[in-house]
């Protein structure tokens, strides 16, 4: 029996106790941050750091740090990312002292930028190393900032990645749906904003409040451990009679989850119920089992419940998970990308879900070296994590795996048989997996194979030398990995921590933006007429294509003729003739 | 209670702009009240190339068939078409959750829903996602699934879509004279619903909508739609055909095909001149007949080739054979071509009889505004009635969404 230490128990501060700290790095930041100052919507001390005065002269926040000061005399980074780092730099004293003493520190930035892009990383490291929770909310910039921009935003994001705890990154392609396509600007920047402080408010006090069934920092970053993964994430409060199953919808109905659609692709997916004290067993039941739905038998469902006073008669739902980007477009952009790239993408969708990163072979697990939450955390969230639950968290995945070998193999072969196709120099990214890849099976088609495939191809075939020693297991550890939706706490996943590292992969991006431009876009308009709230558009008052008849990914529905093999039929049959006959 | 309901149905052909004005009774008669017609400018291949043209002769055809009918014409039912449109066969499976045996409404919408979730490229919209049956744990050909036990429902769908800017266009045009347009209907959906009879629809059977700037087919079996398509051919490439072969004007080409030309050249004597004059009764040429029917001959079974080979998968069981309606099926000879390509038994058909203008229905060229009228009346009778309280209830509350978002 495990004893826990007692005073230690009862010295662990409470909710009020936990000090949070959000810092707002760069312009889109301090948005974020003057956003939360208005709603009040997170209990935290505010800091907007940024190079440019002016921008810290608008910003709402409490307390404003200028970064460079001699050096940068107030002017921005200019979109540069060193004078960024340089600026973050310069003034690291002051950062430190400012963000000395807390328990949790928030970093928000928008990627892409000079100030967000090169001061973030750093802020982020001083932030380490006064001993705090770092979790990093990112925003990636749109496509059609331009491919210098994209650029800086991955490279920010890697260095971010080493850095951070967790990292919560939003597409701000995906923004674009967020609103109705005659919304202001305006209106469509400060609704993502919202989006991003409500993800922030969820997760703190995801984090902060001790749950009926707990969800911790672990559950968090297993959920966003997709690879070069982009955060899905859906937020609903309702209150009244059903307001359990309406919350969830509203939660569904979040663009970012584009109505429940994208959760069918992932892996992971944390479930978070709240409610005043008049929450009942029976809504929860109710949600999960409505959210079952939505979301396919092998997604594994981290699962928790809080009663929160402060909520009262309402109850929220959020939803959080990740999707990997050449996912995502896939799943957005299809129409506008061509069929050699995308095709293959929703078919491989069906065997990822077995999660390829989340479990590598034991020897990887025991190499990586523990991650930094659980140590922070375990004065504070003893019970939570300190027991050592490690088979539930290695086994798990594994009995998941065992399920879907058979379908990865086809898939592969099949993708390797077509991959002739001309994939964007994915070369490059291919080679930090290859590293632990012991049998590389087919080495000359590895640089036109797309990284998930081939990712799930090694671990897949480590898998299977496993297998002997684990050949019973799944069967009897089948339950086990329903013991996440019970009330112990699955333990924290070392690979959360490993995983991000082989870095943001630029093959899906290259082909991405130029693909997504039009096709985001398109997306918006298509919205725009569909959904009731279009109805407005007077020319579609009473008939209307309403966004149920969208058309939503790509199938090469072929060409209006049958043989048109380069015939002009609109040419007279008698002529065609005539020439093939002469010809 | 014989309470009845006119419709206007509105087909805006490449030939011809036709309104029809009809009466659908309670009892499913249908009566035609009225036919406005207007030769049409600025349509190709089925689509509206020209706005301004398109308004002109649809405000003609529309003034004609409410003089005639005596009904003044704010809502229609459109008729589209274009090789744009496409259509897929679809299944949503859907699990009953375990504790629950029965089957409710709200696990046939889930399972429609799901069915209904089909890749189609992002610019294209659903036009009409019509329930071919359900299967009910491998039982197939349930049509009506609540209440019954089972485990696993399967709804079956046939999806048509097109692409969303080109419709919206027609409808656009539409609204602009102002029309209110009530549904939009694919062409050939609308035709079959006259043309084809339980009967054929339940024996498997091909229509083909044979009109001068789109050929339109729908294929039915086992009383389910099948397969339906569109291909941007018809009767005015045979005419573009005979200009060129001829060396004629298109206008005299046209009539050259409506009155001399046929599909049959094999038995025509070779020396057979047929001479070929202007309005003025000048002879501007001559022609061998043979030719002109072989020229003839090519284009329509070119088309022909071209519906036959989109729906190659569905031909073998078809027995009631293909019926062919649309202008373009009164050429004389086009049946023994059909019967050629096909194999199998054609018939030449109008709509089905309705009452009222006299004879108009046995007109081919007139089977899709026929049809549309017969379409509006299957999807009221489909749809639940509404007190004229509720309906005003449910206005308001689209009203105030309006509002409100």
């Amino acid at each position: 029996m495990v004893e826990y230490d007692r005073n230690q128990l009862q010295a662990a501060p409470g909710t009020a106790g936990l000090k949070i700290c959000i810092v707002g790095v760069g312009g889109s930041g301090s948005n974020v941050l003057d956003r939360i100052t208005l709603d009040k919507t997170v209990e935290a001390n505010l800091i907007s750091m940024h190079t440019d005065v002016r921008v810290l002269g608008h910003s709402m926040a409490p307390l404003k740090l200028q970064l460079g000061g001699e050096l940068m005399r107030g002017v921005g980074a200019g979109g540069d990312p060193d004078l960024g780092r340089e600026a973050a730099l310069f003034s690291r004293d002051a950062i430190r002292s400012a963000v000395q003493g807390f328990n949790i520190i928030f970093i928000c930035t928008g990627l892409g930028g000079g100030t967000g892009s090169g001061a973030a990383p750093v802020i982020a490291e001083i932030a380490k190393s006064t001993g705090a929770l770092v979790l990093v909310v990112a925003t990636m910039p749109f496509s059609f900032e331009g491919r210098r921009r994209v650029n800086q935003a991955e490279e920010a994001l890697e260095l971010l990645q080493k850095r951070a705890d967790a990292l919560i990154l939003f597409e701000n392609n995906r923004m674009g749906e967020l609103i109705l396509p005659k919304d202001g600007i305006q209106k469509a920047f400060s609704q993502a904003d919202q989006l991003i402080a409500q993800s922030l408010r969820a997760v703190s006090t995801m984090v902060s409040i001790p749950g009926l069934v707990k969800l911790g920092l672990d559950d968090l970053t297993t959920a966003l451990s997709a690879s070069n993964g982009r955060c899905l994430f859906g937020f609903g409060e309702a209150r009244g009679q059903n307001r359990g199953i309406e919350a969830l919808k509203r939660a569904l109905k979040s663009p970012l989850i584009d109505q429940g659609r994208l959760l069918h692709q992932t892996r992971s997916l944390l479930v978070h119920v709240a409610g005043g004290e008049s929450l009942t067993l029976m809504e929860v039941e109710a949600i999960m089992k409505q959210l079952g739905r939505n979301v396919p038998d092998h997604t594994h469902i981290l699962f928790g419940v809080a009663v929160d006073a402060k909520l009262g008669e309402s109850t929220s739902v959020t939803l959080i998970s990740s999707l990997g980007l050449e996912q995502l477009t896939a799943h957005s952009s299809a129409a506008a990308a061509p069929v050699a790239l995308n095709t293959p993408a929703p078919a491989r969708a069906a065997p990822r879900s077995a999660p390829p990163v989340t479990a590598p072979p034991p020897e990887l697990l025991a190499v990586t070296p523990a991650p930094e939450p659980m140590e922070l955390f375990s004065p504070e969230e003893l019970p939570a994590v300190v027991p050592p639950p490690a088979p539930v968290a290695e086994e798990e995945p594994i009995a998941e795996i065992e399920e879907v070998p058979a379908p990865i193999e086809e898939e592969q072969e099949e993708f390797f048989a077509e991959a002739d196709a001309p994939v964007e120099e994915p070369a490059i990214q291919d080679e930090p997996e290859e590293v632990d890849e012991p049998s590389a099976t087919i080495p000359d088609s590895i640089d036109f194979a797309d990284e998930p495939t081939f990712e799930e191809a090694a671990i897949e075939e480590e898998e299977e030398d496993e297998a002997p020693f684990i050949a019973d297991a799944p069967q009897v550890l089948a339950p086990v990995a329903d013991t996440a939706h019970v009330p112990l706490p699955v333990a924290s996943r070392p690979v959360a921590e490993e995983e991000p590292t082989p870095a943001p992969a630029p093959t899906p991006v290259a082909a991405a933006p130029a693909k997504q431009h039009g096709s985001t876009l398109a997306a918006v308009v298509a919205r725009g007429n569909g959904n009731g709230s279009k109805r407005a558009a007077e020319d579609q008052a009473t008939f209307r294509l309403g966004d149920e008849d969208r058309g939503k990914h790509f199938k090469d529905t072929e060409p209006a003729l049958a043989s048109d093999g380069g015939e002009n039929l609109d040419v007279p049959t008698w002529m065609r003739l005539k020439r093939k006959i002469r010809g | 209670m014989a309470k009845s309901t006119i419709y206007a149905g509105l087909e805006i052909g490449t030939q011809k702009i036709c309104v029809v004005v009809g009466e659908a009774k309670r009892d499913g008669a249908i009566r035609i009240l009225g036919v406005g017609q207007a030769p049409s400018r600025g349509v190709r291949k089925g689509e509206i190339v020209d706005f301004e043209k398109v308004q002109t002769c649809l405000n003609d055809a529309l003034v004609r068939a409410e003089d005639r009918s005596d009904v003044m014409i704010r809502n229609v039912f459109l008729g589209v078409t274009g090789a744009h449109i496409e259509s897929l066969n679809n299944r949503g499976c859907y699990r009953l959750p375990d504790e629950q045996s029965e089957i409710t409404e709200d696990d046939v919408e889930e399972a429609k829903e799901i069915a209904r979730n089909v890749p189609i490229p992002q610019q294209n919209v659903f036009l009409h996602s019509v329930t071919r049956q359900y299967i009910v744990d491998g039982q197939e050909g349930v049509k009506q699934p609540i209440g019954r036990e089972g485990r696993m429902l399967e709804a079956d769908y046939h999806i048509i879509h097109g692409m969303r800017a080109r419709i919206q266009n027609a409808i656009r045009c539409v609204r602009e004279i102002p029309l209110e347009v009530e549904d939009v209907v694919f062409n050939p959906i609308a035709a079959a619903q006259v043309v084809l009879t339980r009967e054929a629809k339940n024996q498997g059977s091909l229509m083909i909508d044979f009109g001068a700037g789109t050929a339109d087919y729908v294929l039915y079996q086992d009383g389910m739609i099948t397969a339906s398509g569109s291909i941007p051919l018809g009767g005015d490439h045979i005419t573009n055909d005979i200009a060129l072969a001829l060396q004629i004007p298109n206008g005299r080409a046209e009539k050259v095909k409506i009155e001399d030309a046929s599909c049959l050249y094999e038995d025509v004597p070779e020396d057979e001149i047929l001479l070929i004059e202007d309005d003025g009764g000048l002879v501007i040429g001559e022609v061998e007949r043979a030719f002109l029917n072989e020229v003839a001959y090519l284009r329509t079974r070119e088309i022909l080739d071209q519906v036959k080979e989109r729906c190659q998968d569905h031909l073998s069981r078809l027995a009631a054979g293909v019926y062919l309606t649309g202008g373009v099926s009164l050429m004389k000879g086009i049946d023994s071509v059909a019967k050629d390509v096909f194999q199998m038994k054609v018939t030449r058909a109008g709509s089905a009889p309705v009452s009222g203008v006299s004879a108009m229905f046995e007109n081919p060229q007139y089977s899709t505004p026929i049809g549309l009228i017969r379409y509006a009346q299957i999807l009221d009778s489909e749809k639940p009635f509404l007190s004229p309280l509720a309906r005003l209830g449910r206005r308001m509350a689209d009203l105030l969404n309006t509002v409100a978002l």
